[in-house]
């Protein structure tokens, strides 16, 4: 008789906690799920970026053979050059040509922040993300694309 | 009589020179193209809407032969989050496998376009649209703009993301529609 007294609040307390503990648990992966999926895109501006010429990366990512791409693709950086042209996208946003060896081939860069007072001839630095370099099979020289960018210095 | 055939002989070759400096400019006055142009897409269900834009698409159009491409790279699609753009690269377009999407088409009755005025055309591009590393035909209804001397091509359709083998994980599926409107907007400059 004893013994069953003493161990009915036992069961009650300990299937508490599982129930807490699963709660708990329930709340956490909730919790991780919804900073997952709200998760910031990757800060560009204060990111550390490698710097490259533009002729030079051009040049890099062109090349079918190059074994360096993965030192560029995707990453963030700071390309230096001579703006080829100031141009502006479908959705109004500045787009600026750097110059590289190739006549009617540029780094691309889409701005995220308008580069004030920008124009062709200008020594430029931009900081962004290198998504690589396109040219489908048209008989035109392709582009190495930079996506939202800032100014570099 | 041997100098009549020199002077002939050298009358056709400067005729062939002549030939050959002119026509590559002539071809090239047929070509525009962008490196700039706008495809987005979007998947409504009623979780979730989802849209990305890529702002970095390469086109080129040919006015005399009515030829049309679109060359993107896929890492280049902006999401509103980070999570959906990592999901879209990694696990459904396997964008470092299939770094590119392309469409390779003809618009039909180009010759009945006047480019040198300004007006709206209605057109369909018949094509191979390659996404995820499998080629379909499609066709699609477009329209093209001339105004101030400028194409401006535009058109928007619907794929099917299982025509593409892109699966969407179950976890998801309602989130994800499984038909997909996309929509193309390409501003032409002459090469």
């Amino acid at each position: 008789m004893t013994t069953k007294k003493k161990s009915f609040p036992m069961q009650r307390k300990s299937k508490r906690k599982i129930v807490l503990f699963v709660a708990l648990l329930v709340l956490l992966s909730a919790f991780v799920g919804y900073r997952m999926w709200n998760k910031p895109h990757r800060d560009v501006k204060d990111a550390i970026a490698m710097k490259v010429n533009a002729a030079e990366l051009y040049k890099i990512l062109s090349e079918k053979n190059s074994p360096d791409k993965s030192a560029f693709n995707n990453q963030v950086l700071v390309v230096s050059g001579t703006v080829k042209q100031v141009l502006q996208n479908h959705q109004k946003q500045q787009v600026i040509l750097l110059k590289t060896n190739i006549e009617e081939g540029a780094v691309n860069c889409t701005m995220e922040e308008n580069f004030e007072n920008v124009k062709t001839g200008d020594s430029v630095s931009i900081k962004g993300i290198c998504i690589g370099y396109n040219a489908g099979d048209f008989d035109l020289p392709g582009d190495v694309f930079l996506i939202r960018c800032y100014h570099g210095d | 009589m041997a100098i009549k055939m020199k002077i002939m002989n050298i009358r056709n070759a400067v005729l062939v020179l002549f030939i050959f400096s002119v026509k590559p400019t002539f071809l090239a006055a047929q070509v525009y193209f962008t490196k700039n142009g706008s495809v987005s897409f979007f998947s409504k269900t009623i979780l979730e809407n989802i849209t990305a834009t890529n702002n970095e698409t390469i086109s080129v159009l040919n006015i005399q032969t009515g030829e049309m491409q679109f060359s993107l790279l896929n890492n280049g699609f902006h999401f509103p989050k980070a999570k959906m753009e990592e999901d879209f690269n990694e696990d459904y377009m396997e964008s470092a496998r299939f770094p590119r999407s392309t469409f390779k088409g003809i618009i039909s009755g180009i010759n009945k376009i006047d480019f040198a005025n300004d007006g709206t055309w209605p057109v369909t591009v018949i094509g191979d649209l390659q996404v995820h590393g499998i080629t379909k035909q499609i066709s699609v209804p477009g329209k093209i703009v001339i105004k101030n001397g400028k194409i401006n091509a535009t058109a928007t359709f619907s794929v099917l993301l299982k025509d593409y083998s892109i699966k969407i994980p179950s976890i998801v599926s309602n989130k994800v529609s499984e038909k997909i409107d996309i929509s193309v907007n390409c501003l032409y400059q002459k090469k």
